[in-house]
């Protein structure tokens, strides 16, 4: 895509002189209706549109195909030329809308035919279409002002369509001259100006219009160059339904496009199916209609290079000039979001916006259904090639691949690394992927630091990875309702006293909970026997629970504050210097990792690796009784809510205090759904596989489970 | 991108290559083993890309269709036999034919001609089809540039010396240019011996066929991968200095989307995103165990034991019906999402979109995405009931708002026909018959159709003449005012023809005039 194009800035001059208000001589009837209504009623004469009332709704039709493909970017400058030149638009993005050229055309009106002929002329239009071609769009300003440098090389190219009605050729030739000449005056006042641009190139569309049953007094004639910026080309067509045809021929030639006729649409699955069907009655048709649409023609790209496009169905229509692709429609099976491969997309136009299977079509898809098209082939092998669809109220002809995949039949992702582990908390990083989902924020909006919103989703992201173990059984806070309120919180850019409040009295609640003596959803994989003993589980939560607020520590005093309670609440292990002294090695690992946080991906995890090693607990023998019922038994665990398994092991008749209504309902379904104690072998394995002789290595004084670094 | 090795059999490749040493070569020897070498390499480090292996002379055969079994390639070059002379347009036509048929002319290609650079003489000889390229029909136009995205690699079993002494190397070069110019010329350096060609080769590989590593990251979760196919830099198609866009080696996540909201975009390109273990990681597991080494599992075997993000991310992304965005550079950003080839295997994948601050209209520029937690309230509703997605464009398009067009005459008929039918249920239909007039006011007076205005106004009054005695008073009264107001307008008084001016009901003193109208 050239940034500008000729086709960038289009200006077109409409002839509004006197002659212009005579007859195109091309009747319609309006009085439909009266024929069904019996004798004595006399029908109203025909109406017959002037010129001036062709070229208009041509025009328009013009811009409007044009303004729903390309809404910015392609700009039409509008302008009217009697006895002066009529500007009803400008160059801005904001005067690009029909309404608005509707609009000043109304406080135009027709041409007067009473006006002096001697002073009208299309000149004056020409000469301000010229003009207007070297004053710089906004598009084009913010291009110059990005290149600094080098803003001469920001192009300035442009189209004339002049739809007027010309005496002769020599008439045409004296039109053509005078804008070569205005353009080589422009050219020499715009180089001596910071506000103007030079025209680098400008095609100039001459469009002579003439009632019907008229001879023409012009002769077409195709592209020719009259200058090295100045190209110029003829049209000559009467009045009415040959017009319209030629300028949507020059919409399409000019801006790329292309048709696609999608054929075999079932009118049934329209909710405007009552009239329709009663129209069908009165007219006997089929019950299927074709609706064209125009659109980019890279729509087309692969039917062209295959030099499918005969095959395609292509078929050439009206003219000749004018070729269709017909696609059949697919009616959709269901509205099941799904995301198909997709090579472009394209917004479309339809040629008969107002005709009921047009509209039909459209208001279906507006209504948010998706519609497949099928591209038909002579083996009658069925190919879907493309999609209708809609977007904010915009539809596109999405391209699909419809050829072979060079990625089939790839390795699952289960056959690679990390692919034998069956505990990643699925549910968990689907909550985590939900409250970083991203939503628009108005244009030009920075926080205090300067950053994006796409960056401070990035930041927010950062905040919310800082401790976040993958896998259930690396962790026991995230298996902890209890402890959900002070996780939501602590990573959050900044912390109310509210907030604290709240991560308080959760801290305050786990130091009842281990008062009490509650059980916790301690992993019990991999290690020997029945997992620690509760006082060392209550360590072990505690220690991640640190964890997790000192990787936020940083973030405010609010925050410090969250890990001072902690550290002042926390029990105490009984043999605190016999720990001391194991855990000095680690605690000088968690300072450096704390320092390294941010940027030591994959280092990030020290403390997990610590929590999920089980051999500090090995030796600690643990009686049946306190048994954890928390070990993933089930190779699948999609569906799992861990947060549910920790409920289920509260015991329910310990609490003392007061309890949550929660609290008390999940007590009671825990006690009802607790009746055996599990096997020991399935608590601990691994996909339902019990591991026979596990400790034998460990024995040998080695260990595996901790990234091969001994402890002993 | 699948390859095509066409493999030149014709006599030329049969000479021998001067040697001091004790075994004799063949050139066709030289390539075959750099060929391997080729097909060694991709069945390692680059195995999910599809190659097939043509032969050529004056004739082409399709040796081995596109397959990722390696073994079969290499036990066809082995098995490959000599025929006559060079015909290279001929066997070009046959790789367009191939890769057509296969891949369609959308998916990009690379095609490695290996040949001794004796291109054939008279009738046939890549001279002479270069020399006749401006004299061609239009069905017997060269085969280059190919309808599909191609890169070329002529890999030549001579040297630069060797090809310059004849016209080879400027036909080779033209031949490249006629691809746009992708693509490049290999040529051994030195004596031609199975040490230069593997060099030849290994420059090969490092420009095609080099694996692309990266590491993802989702803040401070990160894994290192591979994206496969490689991502080939994208021209941005500027005016002003298009400059080449790669892929990034880090791939940032930026955020969430559901599947739904991004909507089927449109993608320059599809990628796998496979999980690798960097060595490192797999040395420090194996340190402790070193001693036991038979009862030590491989190193796939502890990369597939240990957590790795990409599978948590792929299975939330789709238990979910996510994409995450992610960001591959500068103003350019793509998609992660999980595929499933079958119902058994699924894969993370990731799709790029087009470079540029808004790759999407429905998105809107992905910079001013933010978390949600930066809205006043959650913009999907605290039930997930919405969303902030689509973005609606400021206008709206002329398909959804009911515009006026009166180029078909039915068009024109089809609404004088609807405000005569509501004019005939006056008063109950004031409203819908008012705003039928109002719309065809508009567009008259922006058409500058003033003639319409009296014929409709006309149509009106006659509508009113006929009235039947049992109706109602109001619909005479209105009916003679909306026609006497047609009239004024059609006058261009401006007073009376202003564009944004409605024709309001009559107020008149029959109560419920309008009172049941539907629109």
């Amino acid at each position: 895509i050239m940034m500008f194009s000729v086709s960038h800035k289009t200006a077109f001059v409409v002839d509004h002189c006197p002659y212009m208000a005579e007859s195109s001589r091309q009747m319609v009837e309006c009085d439909m209706l009266t024929k069904s209504r019996g004798q004595g009623v006399i029908p109203l004469a025909p109406v017959s549109k002037s010129l001036w009332t062709c070229a208009v709704e041509c025009s328009m039709e013009y811009c409007r195909i044009l303004y729903d493909v390309y809404p910015t970017r392609k700009l039409v400058h509008y302008i009217v030329s009697d006895s002066e030149f009529h500007s009803l638009n400008s160059w801005r993005q904001e005067d690009q809308s029909t309404q608005e050229l509707m609009a000043a055309l109304a406080s135009v009106g027709p041409p007067n035919p009473r006006e002096d002929p001697e002073c009208c002329s299309v000149l004056h239009g020409l000469v301000a279409a010229v003009e207007s071609l070297c004053a710089i769009t906004q598009y084009q300003h913010e291009a110059r002002r990005t290149l600094m440098d080098v803003a001469d090389r920001v192009a300035n190219r442009g189209r004339i369509i002049c739809l007027t009605n010309a005496k002769s050729d020599t008439h045409v030739r004296m039109l053509e001259d005078c804008v070569s000449e205005t353009i080589q005056e422009q050219n020499k006042l715009a180089a001596g100006s910071d506000r103007l641009m030079p025209i680098q190139r400008c095609e100039l569309v001459l469009v002579h219009i003439y009632p019907q049953g008229d001879d023409t007094l012009v002769s077409d004639r195709s592209r020719k160059e009259l200058s090295s910026v100045l190209s110029s080309e003829v049209h000559s067509v009467r009045a009415g339904r040959h017009l319209a045809s030629k300028l949507n021929i020059l919409v399409q030639q000019h801006f790329d496009l292309a048709s696609t006729t999608i054929t075999n649409i079932p009118m049934k699955s329209f909710l405007c199916v009552s009239v329709t069907l009663k129209e069908e009655q009165h007219a006997n048709t089929s019950a299927n209609y074709d609706v064209e649409l125009l659109h980019h023609r890279d729509a087309h790209l692969e039917f062209i290079k295959s030099g499918d496009l005969h095959m395609a169905g292509s078929t050439s229509r009206d003219s000749g000039l004018k070729e269709t692709v017909t696609l059949k429609w697919c009616t959709p099976r269901t509205n099941n979001v799904e995301l198909h491969y997709c090579t472009g997309a394209y917004r479309i136009s339809p040629v008969d916006v107002n005709s009921r299977p047009s509209s039909c079509l459209t208001n279906f898809l507006l209504n948010g259904r998706s519609v497949l098209l099928e591209q038909p082939r002579k083996s009658g092998s069925k190919v879907i090639s493309h999609m209708l669809s809609s977007h904010g109220g915009e539809i596109f002809l999405h391209v699909l691949n419809s050829t072979r995949s060079t990625l089939e039949d790839p390795p699952s992702i289960s056959e690679g690394c990390g692919g034998r582990v069956t505990d990643y908390r699925i549910t968990d990083f689907g909550e985590f992927m939900r409250e970083n989902r991203l939503t628009p924020f108005s244009e030009g909006v920075l926080d205090a630091s300067g950053r994006t919103s796409s960056e401070r989703a990035k930041a927010q992201l950062e905040r919310h990875t800082r401790y976040w173990p993958m896998i259930i059984s690396q962790t026991t806070i995230f298996n902890m309702q209890a402890v959900v309120p002070l996780a939501n919180l602590i990573v959050k850019e900044s912390l109310s006293e509210e907030d604290v409040l709240t991560c308080q009295k959760t801290v305050f609640n786990l130091v009842d909970m281990e008062r009490k003596n509650d059980p916790l959803p301690i992993s019990t994989v991999g290690s020997r026997g029945k997992g620690p003993k509760r006082d060392e589980q209550y360590r072990i939560m505690w220690n991640e629970l640190e964890t997790l607020v000192k990787a936020h520590v940083g973030s405010s005093e609010r925050h410090q504050r969250v890990l001072e309670c902690i550290s002042a609440c926390r029990s105490k292990p009984p043999e605190e210097e016999e720990r001391k002294k194991r855990g000095r090695k680690r605690e000088d690992k968690e300072d450096k990792a704390e320092k390294n946080g941010k940027d030591a991906d994959e280092k990030a995890w020290p403390d997990s690796e610590r929590l999920k090693g089980p051999q500090e607990r090995e030796k600690e023998e643990q009686t049946e009784s306190e048994m954890i019922k928390d070990s993933p038994d089930s190779p699948e665990p999609l569906n799992k809510k861990p947060r549910l398994m920790s409920e289920e092991i509260q015991p329910p008749q310990k609490s003392k205090g007061p309890v949550s209504l929660l609290t008390m309902w999940t007590n009671r379904i825990t006690a009802t759904s607790r009746k055996h104690e599990v096997f020991a072998g399935r608590l601990n394995s691994v996909n339902n596989k019990a591991e026979l002789y596990q400790h034998l290595k460990e024995d040998n004084g080695m260990d595996l489970h901790e990234n091969g670094k001994a402890t002993r | 991108m699948p390859t095509v090795v066409l493999m030149d059999s014709s006599l030329s490749m049969t000479r021998p290559v001067s040697q001091e040493g004790s075994e004799e070569f063949q050139r066709k020897n030289l390539a075959v083993h750099g060929l391997t070498m080729l097909f060694e390499h991709m069945a390692t480090n680059y195995k999910l890309e599809f190659t097939s292996l043509v032969a050529f002379s004056s004739l082409w055969e399709l040796m081995v269709p596109f397959t990722r079994d390696y073994n079969t390639l290499q036990e066809a070059l082995s098995n490959l036999e000599d025929y006559d002379k060079t015909c290279l347009e001929s066997a070009l036509h046959g790789v367009s034919n191939i890769v057509q048929q296969e891949w369609g002319s959308t998916c990009p290609c690379q095609v490695v001609l290996v040949t001794d650079g004796a291109l054939g003489i008279g009738r046939g000889s890549l001279r002479h089809s270069l020399h006749t390229l401006k004299q061609r029909v239009e069905d017997k136009k060269f085969p280059l540039p190919f309808p599909f995205p191609a890169k070329m690699f002529i890999m030549c079993i001579a040297n630069v010396e060797e090809l310059q002494s004849t016209d080879a190397m400027d036909n080779l070069e033209q031949l490249i240019g006629l691809n746009g110019g992708e693509g490049q010329i290999f040529t051994m350096e030195g004596p031609l011996c199975l040490k230069s060609v593997q060099s030849m080769f290994g420059k090969l590989i490092d420009q095609a066929y080099t694996p692309f590593y990266a590491v993802l990251h989702c803040g401070n979760l990160a894994s290192d991968v591979q994206v496969f196919p490689r991502p080939e830099p994208v021209l941005v198609d500027e005016e002003v200095d298009p400059i080449p866009k790669a892929v990034q080696t880090d791939l940032e996540i930026v955020g969430f989307i559901e599947i739904a909201d991004i909507s089927s975009p449109p993608v320059l390109s599809r990628h796998l995103v496979l999980p690798i273990a960097v060595n490192k990681e797999v040395d420090e597991v194996g340190a402790g165990t070193t001693e036991d080494a038979e009862e030590e599992p491989s190193a796939n075997q502890m990369a597939g034991k240990s957590p790795n993000f990409c599978v948590l991310l792929h299975g939330s992304l789709k238990v979910e019906g996510m994409v995450a965005l992610v960001q591959l550079g500068p103003e350019w950003y793509g998609m992660l999402y999980s595929q499933a080839d079958s119902k058994k295997k699924s894969n993370l994948m990731m799709s790029l979109f087009e470079p540029g601050p808004e790759p999407l209209p429905w998105l809107g520029k992905i910079s001013q995405l933010g978390p949600i937690s930066d809205a006043a309230e959650n913009p999907y509703g605290e039930d997930d009931s919405k969303s902030p997605f689509p973005l609606q464009p400021k206008n709206k398009r002329s398909y959804a708002q009911n515009v006026t067009v009166w180029i078909k005459a039915n068009g024109l008929q089809t609404d004088v026909q609807k405000i005569l039918r509501n004019a005939r249920k006056l008063p109950e239909k004031t409203q819908t018959f008012y705003k039928e007039l109002n719309r065809l006011r508009k567009a008259a007076l922006a058409f500058g159709f003033w003639e319409l205005l009296k014929g409709v106004a006309e149509l009106l009054e006659r509508e009113c003449t006929l009235l039947p005695d049992s109706a109602h008073p109001d619909a005479a009264f209105q009916l003679s005012h909306a026609a006497q107001q047609l009239k004024l307008a059609s006058t261009g008084d401006s007073q009376y023809s202003a564009f944004n001016h409605n024709i309001t009901p009559l107020h008149t003193d029959f109560s419920g005039g309008g009172a049941g109208d539907r629109m």
